[in-house]
């Protein structure tokens, strides 16, 4: 049966940037999928072109990139990638450019364009109201739309908003059987390789604690799939990279952010993956298949982005010593009162180190602790208010319990994502190519 | 028995719903956990936490329970209170850490 080789070397826009050069470098794979665009990771990009219609792709394109592309054309390993965030016509050229510089001639690059459906707002059905400015409307591309830079031999392609999933199925797309099963598989494949080391052991422990090493995490390798023309596939490392491949982790991820797994909806296909089957087949080798289609949505999922005025104030102030976390309980009380003008509900205050992260279903915390964090989080109103709440946590320095200290704060704007839908047929995408000289 | 002595589990999460999974890791694991942990039992512990709807979803064939829960983060994960991003990927203990009969 024919198959391709498709592997992941970013699964967000900070990860690693080694795996990929590896995965490239080995010769075995026919494309690697760098995924870089989180939900959010879109907003810094829309704000940056609105001042330089050139900007607002993501700005680690080049250290990416750089050591990356030499490697990939050497080993005739296509490039897919959606770090053309908020503008993929500037990262195609931008792409193009450091492929001349760095003596990759001829490299030719697609860029996919049509996720930006801001003018096609008054279609985008809206599921709660938008209050605010909207900052930018981007649909979820399904793997269709990369089929003709694949088609046509991009050694790069480059896209903005689109399907996590599509950035490792469209490679499988030419030799895939032609029922919808097969491209459930290849989208499954594709779920399962987006999130790169989660597949491979990261953020996975087993019940008594066992885990990777340190060296192991330090090191861990990004997986890498052979698809099978009927949508199967064998998930595997590459010969020596540190790692664990087997059916608790497929299944984890396999099951990551579905919500209903009977019908996980992707622009592709909406997957049923009840019926899916791993087998281990040898060391970190599990052979996945039995995906399965229930239709395909007629309409795309649309992310808009609306910029709200307000911060979230965070700030931590740190206890130390005998009596640590008696002091920082005597703080948290204390600006407890300073703050209880606030509504409660836009008020957080807790222990860093007892129960900041899980609250009242923290496990118990031990009587003596050599430090402790004092956290407030505050919904603020504007930039006067934050700074009110950030310079009362401070003043705990001279007014409060002794030795308070190692203070830090941070502002989040206010940004609220609103999901939307758009008919698919209205959305025209379409390939730009850009060659190095 | 804890949950996470014969589970493991990851937490997702997608705008304001927070997704959970738990892969028991032999079948008998499974079944107990599918009795135990039932909807109510597993909405109970995350009210403790966070507010939102739990629907819970059994996928016997990969040994799994899925536990979705609309709303529980308000505004969505940036808009969180919590201290620093992302306090969500901790949220599974809240089901591995439970004692059941």
């Amino acid at each position: 049966m024919e198959h391709r080789v498709v592997a992941c070397g970013a699964g967000f826009a900070g990860d690693r940037t080694e795996p990929a050069v590896a995965l490239a470098a080995s010769g075995l794979v026919d494309a690697v999928g760098l995924e870089c665009l989180a939900e959010r990771t879109l907003v810094p990009g829309l704000r940056a072109r609105r001042t330089d219609g050139d900007a607002g792709a993501d700005p680690r394109l080049e250290r990416r990139l750089r050591p990356l592309l030499p490697v990939a054309r050497a080993n005739d390993c296509r490039i897919i990638s959606n770090l053309g965030a908020a503008n993929p016509l500037s990262a195609g050229r931008q792409i193009a450019r450091l492929a001349s510089e760095i003596g990759c001639s001829g490299l030719r690059v697609a860029a996919v364009v049509g996720d930006d459906v801001i003018a096609l707002a008054k279609h985008i059905e809206w599921q709660e109201p938008i209050v605010g400015e909207m900052l930018g409307a981007h649909a979820y591309l399904g793997a269709d739309a990369l089929r003709d830079a694949v088609d046509d031999g991009a050694h790069v392609i480059v896209t903005g908003r689109v399907a996590d999933s599509a950035l490792f199925s469209a490679e499988v797309l030419p030799i895939l059987d032609d029922n919808l099963d097969a491209l459930a598989g290849a989208t499954t494949i594709g779920h399962l390789l987006e999130c790169s080391g989660q597949l491979t052991g990261g953020n996975f422990e087993m019940p008594n604690g066992d885990s990777l090493t340190a060296q192991d995490f330090a090191e861990l390798g990004f997986p890498l799939a052979h698809v099978r023309s009927d949508g199967s596939a064998d998930l595997a490392l590459l010969d020596g990279a540190p790692g664990r491949i087997d059916i608790l982790t497929c299944t984890l991820q396999l099951l990551y952010e579905v919500h209903d797994p009977s019908a996980y909806i992707t622009p592709d296909a909406i997957l049923d993956l009840t019926g899916i089957r791993f087998e281990e087949i040898g060391p970190n080798r599990v052979r996945v298949s039995g995906a399965r289609a229930r239709g395909r949505p007629t309409r795309l999922k649309v992310s808009g982005f609306v910029e709200q005025p307000g911060f979230v104030a965070d700030i931590e102030i740190g206890y130390a010593g005998t009596h640590a976390l008696q002091r920082g309980r005597v703080a948290a009380d204390a600006l407890r009162m300073r703050l209880d003008n606030l509504p409660q509900k836009d008020l957080r205050i807790d222990l860093v180190g007892v129960d900041s992260t899980l609250g009242s279903a923290s496990l118990p915390s031990p009587n003596r602790t050599p430090e402790v964090r004092v956290h407030v989080s505050a919904r603020c109103s504007d930039a006067q208010m934050a700074q009110i709440v950030e310079d009362e946590v401070y003043s705990l320095t001279l007014s409060g319990p002794a030795g308070g200290g190692s203070v830090r704060s941070e502002r989040r704007p206010s940004l609220a994502v609103v999901d939307g839908f758009i008919d698919r047929d209205l959305v025209k995408t379409e390939t730009v190519w850009e060659r190095a000289s | 028995m804890r949950v996470g002595s014969i589970s493991v589990g990851r937490s997702g999460d997608k705008g304001g719903t927070l997704d959970l999974t738990l892969v028991a890791l032999d079948e008998q694991g499974y079944h107990w956990l599918e009795s135990r942990l039932t909807e109510v039992e597993a909405q109970a512990s995350i009210s403790r936490v966070m507010p939102g709807v739990l629907r819970r979803y059994p996928v016997p064939g990969l040994r799994a329970l899925k536990f979705v829960i609309e709303d529980a983060l308000p505004g969505g994960v940036y808009a969180t209170l919590h201290a620093g991003l992302h306090w969500q990927k901790a949220a599974i203990w809240v089901l591995l850490d439970l004692e059941l009969d």
